[in-house]
């Protein structure tokens, strides 16, 4: 309840400042209009309506949007591996998500970054990568989570190096990517809102419908397996499931760390290990991070534009490591 | 689905399992009958703990028949199969903070949808399951913040919770203090009899093995080399030949069932290669106290002959001794003695203890005047007048007299143990 009341706060802040200030009573009265709740209200200019519904609010809820697909993704991925800094990046996914994207856009195939066909390729990308990752990391009968993570550590090692190369060969396309790259929401419009709400509707929905079953994988493998869980298809739903819900958030808004990995953690604390109060929480959390997050982005140094990307890693880094010493300090404390 | 085939309970038959190449168990067959404890006991990496994971599906045999209730789990799904048979592991990860109450749910799984939501009967089931291990005070307790006494509790309420009628152990109580170890135990028991559970549990702990467990299967290098009752499985020369230690087994000291005492043995690395055997010739517990301080300076020993009754004869066999015994009350029979007279000349030393002679066993004078004759050094050990121990009208302390002429005489333990070092020594200086 309070992760909501958060979200709807930073959804009106979000909406609200900007280089045009509009105040949360217009935004609302102008909502309620576009709903067909309302009259439309007086005295409010054309522009500010342009800037409410053209461009805030797309960007603020692709923000949500991503924040959520991100959240749930590093949660899926921390419950699989049993381990709290499993993240879409560190294992790799991440990066061939944005291989895909990239890939998809110097081909000319997509027009612009967020079009379906990018979303696709992304999803491509990272499905194989994740997959990929697991085929390496399968020795035995059964993954084994280090060798998982040292995997995904490799291979997104090699393809970042790919993806420096082929930017060295892109020509005029390369500043743009280099600035898709980074991470943000600037421009994408509804379009790319469009292209991935499906994606991440379906991916949250699987995740939300094994809630259950995500908490016994915590238990380690064989355990799950002893209490029910068919274990290795169940990796490879989530591991898919995963990959789906990065594949959307990196191909419209490039790559940002930290919110995958730090939403859960932080999370955990509050509602607990139990994923049928944890994702939920995640996926709410994670929105509300990421808009507060772009809107920092947009508004900290006027007119520039901080790359979200590198906001959530200031902020996160810190935060991360002040958590992780307080771990140190009390074992088992703050669970 | 295949009809399920007759036997309940937990029936393995001619399993070969393994890792890869590793070949872990070779042609094991098992059987828990419901209601009963079967325990599982061998050494480390003998194949106990691949046994209980062959038999919850979580390893595919090679070859062999795994039935669990009837059924071949590896033909369930994983949800059925967790209904039929509940494992408690050594210990679980506790990765994230979840709280015991959410643990315990975990294994009402097989029962609930994929977000695992708890209906009121899994919850009661949760909750007797908790109170049944005493964890009702720890339900809002992260189990990451428990001690590892508390977490196998918490486990083994999680497996209670599955309502399986078969319940794997894998050596329940490692982590437990001993009021605990007996609570879980007993409740085990109980819950094998009351709901005709079949129980199948690996013992590190033999004594606790002999007075839970109805029968018992000792695995070696992958194989079954002993089953069968407490009273049978657990003996001395089983458990040398399992675990390659000596054990001091009392046969119905605990309640009826066999005890087990290993410090006072000296083991088998403790005597060295060609250590030098001493025979002892004793009766009536005379020979006792000296046996056991010969083999705890590191020597071999032998005895007889003995009737087998006699406590010296109890003491040889709990301690796995070469023996020599003729029928309670019996005489000693001619072969009996030649066989003694055998074994008495391969060892370095005689000793005969100031045992009573009687017509039963005069003999063994008999034979101890022989073995001096051919040579072995003799050492007797008289604390007693022999005079004061003769039963058979003069013939004994006769016959204890011409051996005193020709051997050492000690006045008592420390004497006689003095006088085989020097023996010893007088034999290394020969060698050497």
């Amino acid at each position: 309840m309070a992760l909501v009341a958060l979200l709807s706060i930073a959804l009106l802040a979000g909406l609200g400042f900007g280089s045009v200030g509009i105040s949360p009573g217009t935004t609302l009265r102008l909502l309620a209009w576009k709903l067909g709740l309302a009259e439309r209200p007086a005295g409010v200019p054309a522009s500010t309506v342009v800037i409410l519904f053209d461009l805030r609010l797309p960007r603020v809820l692709l923000a949500a949007l991503v924040g959520a697909a991100l959240a749930t993704a590093g949660t899926l991925f921390q419950a699989l591996f049993r381990n709290p800094m499993a993240d879409p990046a560190i294992i790799g996914v991440s990066s061939g998500a944005a291989m895909g994207a990239i890939l998809v856009i110097l081909s000319g195939a997509g027009a612009a970054f967020g079009g379906l066909a990018v979303s696709a390729a992304a999803f491509a990308g990272a499905l194989a990568t994740a997959f990929l990752v697991y085929r390496l990391a399968r020795l035995g009968p059964a993954v084994h989570v280090g060798t998982l993570l040292l995997s995904g550590i490799a291979v997104a090692a090699v393809i970042s190096a790919a993806i420096s190369m082929v930017m060295a060969f892109s020509g005029q396309e390369i500043r743009s990517i280099y600035f898709w790259l980074l991470g943000g929401f600037g421009s994408r419009g509804w379009a790319a809102l469009g292209a991935a709400v499906p994606f991440v509707a379906i991916g949250s929905g699987v995740a939300l419908a094994m809630t259950g079953d995500l908490n016994l994988t915590s238990l380690g493998e064989e355990r799950a397996g002893q209490l029910g869980l068919e274990v290795e298809r169940f990796k490879r739903i989530m591991l898919a499931t995963g990959a789906l819900l990065t594949a959307a958030a990196v191909s419209v808004s490039g790559l940002i760390g930290f919110v995958g990995l730090m939403t859960p953690h932080i999370l955990r604390l509050a509602t607990g290990a139990d994923h049928r109060r944890l994702l939920p929480s995640a996926i709410v959390g994670g929105a509300a991070f990421l808009v507060l997050a772009d809107l920092a982005a947009r508004t900290l140094v006027p007119p520039e534009e901080i790359p979200v990307g590198a906001v959530t890693a200031l902020l996160g880094g810190p935060f991360f490591l002040f958590l992780l010493r307080r771990e140190r300090r009390s074992p088992g404390a703050g669970a | 689905m295949p009809e399920p085939e007759p036997g309940p309970g937990l029936v393995l038959e001619g399993v070969s399992a393994g890792y890869g190449a590793r070949q872990v168990l070779r042609e094991v067959s098992v059987r828990a009958s419901p209601g009963e404890i079967t325990g599982l006991i061998g050494a480390n990496g003998s194949g106990k703990t691949t046994l209980i994971r062959v038999a919850s599906r979580g390893l595919r045999p090679e070859r062999g028949v795994v039935r669990v209730a009837g059924w071949d789990p590896y033909d369930l799904s994983a949800r059925r199969a967790a209904r039929l048979v509940a494992v408690v592991p050594q210990d679980v990860l506790a990765t994230f903070p979840f709280s015991v109450l959410e643990t315990v749910l975990m294994g009402r799984a097989p029962y609930l949808s994929p977000w695992g939501a708890g209906r009121p009967e899994d919850w009661s089931r949760v909750r007797s399951a908790m109170s049944m291990v005493g964890v009702s005070h720890l339900g809002d307790r992260a189990v990451s913040e428990l001690s590892g006494g508390e977490r196998q509790r918490v486990i083994l309420a999680q497996a209670l919770a599955q309502d399986a009628p078969v319940l794997l152990l894998d050596e329940p109580t490692t982590h437990l203090d001993i009021r605990h170890v007996v609570r879980i135990l007993t409740l085990v028991r109980g819950l094998a009899r009351r709901e005709g559970t079949a129980v199948l549990a690996i013992f590190h702990d033999l004594n606790l093995a002999s007075v839970y467990c109805d029968r018992i299967y000792a695995l070696k290098e992958g194989r079954v080399v002993a089953r069968g009752a407490p009273a049978s499985v657990i003996s001395s020369a089983t458990l040398q030949q399992v675990f390659g230690v000596r054990a001091d087994v009392l046969p119905g000291a605990a309640a009826g069932r066999p005890a087990v005492v290993f410090a006072s043995v000296p083991q088998e690395g403790s005597l060295e290669p060609g250590a030098m055997r001493v025979h002892v010739i004793g009766g009536a517990g005379r020979g006792a106290e000296l046996i056991r301080a010969l083999m705890e300076r590191g020597l071999e020993v032998s005895t007889g002959v003995l009737h087998a009754t006699d406590t010296d004869a109890a003491v040889a066999e709990r301690l796995n001794l070469i023996r020599i015994t003729v029928p309670p009350f019996s005489q000693i029979d001619a072969g009996s003695a030649a066989e003694c007279i055998g074994i008495i000349r391969k060892a370095s030393a005689l000793i005969v203890c100031d045992a009573p002679f009687g017509p039963g066993n005069v003999e063994n004078l008999r034979i101890a005047i022989h073995s001096a004759r051919e040579g072995v050094p003799t050492i007797l050990l008289q604390q007693v007048p022999i005079e004061e121990r003769d039963f058979t009208g003069g013939e004994a302390t006769d016959a204890w007299r011409r051996l005193a002429s020709g051997s050492a005489v000690t006045p008592g333990v420390e004497a006689t143990l003095d006088a085989v070092e020097a023996i010893r020594s007088r034999g290394a200086r020969r060698s050497g």
